[in-house]
């Protein structure tokens, strides 16, 4: 049997997630999209509140929600503002490859500090050369006693700037792709480590985003997550959890935007009518809707598959394609309906179609999703 | 110390509200309820009388109809209470805010407690009566539109301020009390998450509808009754300025002021 209500924790989650955005989040919103300021304010609260470090498990202090309530929260914070949810949730992305591939001991050492206080993590795999083809990367790890010295630079991480622990692929053989990449953990403290400028970015522009360079950085060995050469599986799992969260974020930007427009349509007056009176604007809210609601059943199903234990690699590529797709046209047409107002940043609406761009882009390009989507179902059709 | 606050479920702000088919109530289908306005302020105090003073406990207490009320109860749980108690309330009795005094009131009887805090009114019927009553019933001093309530333990003495007419005014009141909480004075805290999870597992302690009934006694003839209930008429008269531009509907704007409403010359 199919069962699409949510239990009364999930509605509270949800309800507390709502809360949260829009008190903290949506008040902020527009200001920090102007000014790219990175509202660390929030983030402490979120923090506080237990809305940061959701996929840690309750055993070293994190929230340890299915990946199902994760998604219900993301969806109501990416309503207020995309750009602070991904800063949110770039902790989850950057811890998912401890909780993936560290011993227990690393586990305790790693993720304590997160659960115990404020502290920012950033996952490092792209690089200025190489983003969609992660078995490309360059950057190396030379092995040296008991440590690894790294060296390279990896761009568009997410929160780096203000990151105390980063979590880097780094490869011990180029000649070997995808085999030799591994992953390892570095504090911000490591000498040789730096941060470049904070990019300015069209949208998500509360989220920080810059390089990080690595310049002959020492790595204990203890530091390695994984096995020498586990660093491309435990990235590829990694996304395989995070990629349905990013679908929610798109989900969140689609939802927005439809109700901003349903509630312009509604009071905008044109021909002696409200403008929702109208059929052209009628067909459109029609077609934004079901986007949405597609979207949200599609991100549910594939964190309820991952939830029971199935790897939802093709469902998850689905959710994250087609909401980011989705989010896309949802917000287009709402700038539409809002007509001139729409394109103006004093409303709410041109933000959003900024925000949904990137949802087309990160963690896994819409083609990247594409060819994963298609190389599952011809799997099933062999 | 043990604190005792008594909240009821009242409509969230952003329900839709209907009145009954007679016409006589709110329509409770469908609504939303929550925990709101003057009783937030109740558990905040309480947990930050709780915070000042080590080794004290929070009790949530709570009369009313099955599951919005255990709901709040939740609420005040994932705030941080450390415990709450359902008295149970059949939907057959009708609601009355001297009923919801002495069901309380009873169970006080069998509780230990040192402070009973509540909202100073419900934000819904806004009665302002149950505080008043509770307290007549345990024959305890009570203040209504109370703020910044500490306790200092040595002299075993509660000090808070009133907002009154034109300022504020200091008081303090000896041992057992109970005390009315103003409106969002406090700033309430959100509940965090785990919390959330955590009250969602909470064993919330019920008082059957027996117990109660057989300590008040005969029930009499409840003292309020409601006769109507009706929303507000939707407003009219409201004008709609057609502009082009800012100063052009400020323009419209002015000139509508002075010519039609006479708000200024």
């Amino acid at each position: 049997m199919v069962d699409f209500s949510l239990t009364e924790e999930q509605t509270s989650l949800q309800e507390m997630a709502r809360k949260f955005a829009r008190s903290e989040m949506l008040p902020r919103a527009a200001e920090c999209d102007k000014n790219s300021r990175f509202p660390e304010e929030v983030y402490r609260k979120a923090w506080e509140l237990g809305l940061m470090n959701l996929n840690v498990p309750s055993d070293f202090g994190g929230s340890g929600l299915s990946l199902l309530d994760q998604v219900l929260i993301v969806e109501e914070l990416a309503r207020a503002c995309a750009g602070m949810t991904t800063s949110i949730l770039a902790n989850c992305l950057a811890l998912e490859p401890i909780l993936i591939g560290a011993s227990p001991e690393q586990k305790q050492r790693l993720l304590a500090p997160f659960c115990a206080s404020f502290h920012l993590a950033s996952f490092c795999l792209t690089e200025p050369a190489g983003g969609s083809d992660a078995g490309a990367l360059t950057t190396r790890a030379r092995r040296d006693g008991d440590a690894y010295v790294l060296d390279g630079e990896k761009c568009f991480i997410t929160n780096a700037p203000h990151a105390s622990l980063y979590t880097v692929f780094a490869t011990v053989d180029p000649a070997l792709r995808h085999r030799g990449i591994t992953a390892f953990v570095v504090p911000r403290s490591a000498e040789g480590l730096s941060t470049g400028k904070d990019e300015d970015k069209m949208g998500h522009r509360a989220s920080a985003t810059s390089t990080v360079r690595f310049e002959g950085v020492r790595v204990p060995v203890d530091d390695r997550l994984g096995a020498e050469g586990d660093g491309f599986s435990i990235a590829m799992r990694t996304l395989d959890q995070t990629r349905t969260p990013i679908g929610a974020i798109a989900l969140g930007i689609a939802q927005a935007a439809l109700g901003y427009a349903g509630e312009y349509a509604l009071q905008r007056h044109t021909f002696g009518k409200p403008i929702a009176e109208h059929q052209a604007i009628q067909l459109k809210i029609a077609d934004m809707a079901q986007a949405v609601h597609a979207s949200r059943l599609l991100v549910w199903h594939a964190a309820w598959l991952i939830d029971h234990g199935r790897k939802g690699t093709l469902e998850s590529s689905i959710a994250k394609c087609f909401a980011s797709d989705a989010a896309m046209r949802v917000a287009d047409e709402a700038i539409q309906i809002f007509g001139g107002y729409g394109y103006m940043r004093d409303y709410p609406v041109e933000k959003l179609l900024r925000d949904a761009k990137l949802t087309q882009i990160y963690e896994g390009s819409n083609e990247i999703q594409r060819i994963v989507i298609a190389r599952e179902q011809l799997k099933g059709a062999a | 110390m043990e604190i005792v606050v008594c909240i009821k479920p009242v409509p969230d702000a952003e329900t839709r509200l209907r009145a009954n088919p007679a016409g006589t109530a709110l329509d409770g289908e469908g609504v939303k309820w929550a925990l709101a306005g003057y009783d937030e302020s109740a558990v905040e105090q309480a947990l930050l009388l709780k915070e000042a003073n080590p080794g004290s406990r929070v009790r949530a207490v709570s009369f009313g109809p099955a599951p919005r009320t255990e709901e709040v109860l939740r609420a005040a749980l994932a705030l941080g209470a450390d415990g709450a108690t359902f008295l149970e309330h059949p939907a057959e009795v009708v609601p009355d805010p001297l009923l919801a005094a002495r069901a309380v009131a009873a169970h006080l009887g069998r509780a230990t407690w040192d402070l009973v805090l509540v909202g100073k009114q419900a934000g819904d019927d806004e009665a302002g009566l149950f505080g008043g009553a509770l307290a007549e019933l345990v024959d305890a001093p009570s203040f209504g539109g109370v703020m910044a309530l500490t306790y200092d333990a040595s002299a075993r003495r509660f000090t808070f301020r009133r907002s009154v007419e034109g300022g504020a005014e200091a008081a303090e009141v000896p041992g057992r009390a109970v005390l009315a909480l103003q409106q969002a004075w406090n700033d309430p805290r959100t509940a965090k998450l785990p919390n959330i999870l955590k009250s969602r597992r909470a064993t919330i302690d019920k008082v059957a509808w027996a117990t109660t009934a057989g300590a008040l006694g005969p029930l009499g003839t409840p003292t309020t009754q409601s006769v109507g209930f009706r929303l507000p008429a939707p407003r009219s008269g409201a004008k709609m300025i057609d502009y082009r531009t800012p100063e052009e509907a400020a323009e419209k704007l002015v000139r509508l002021l002075q010519e039609e409403a006479k708000v200024f010359p």
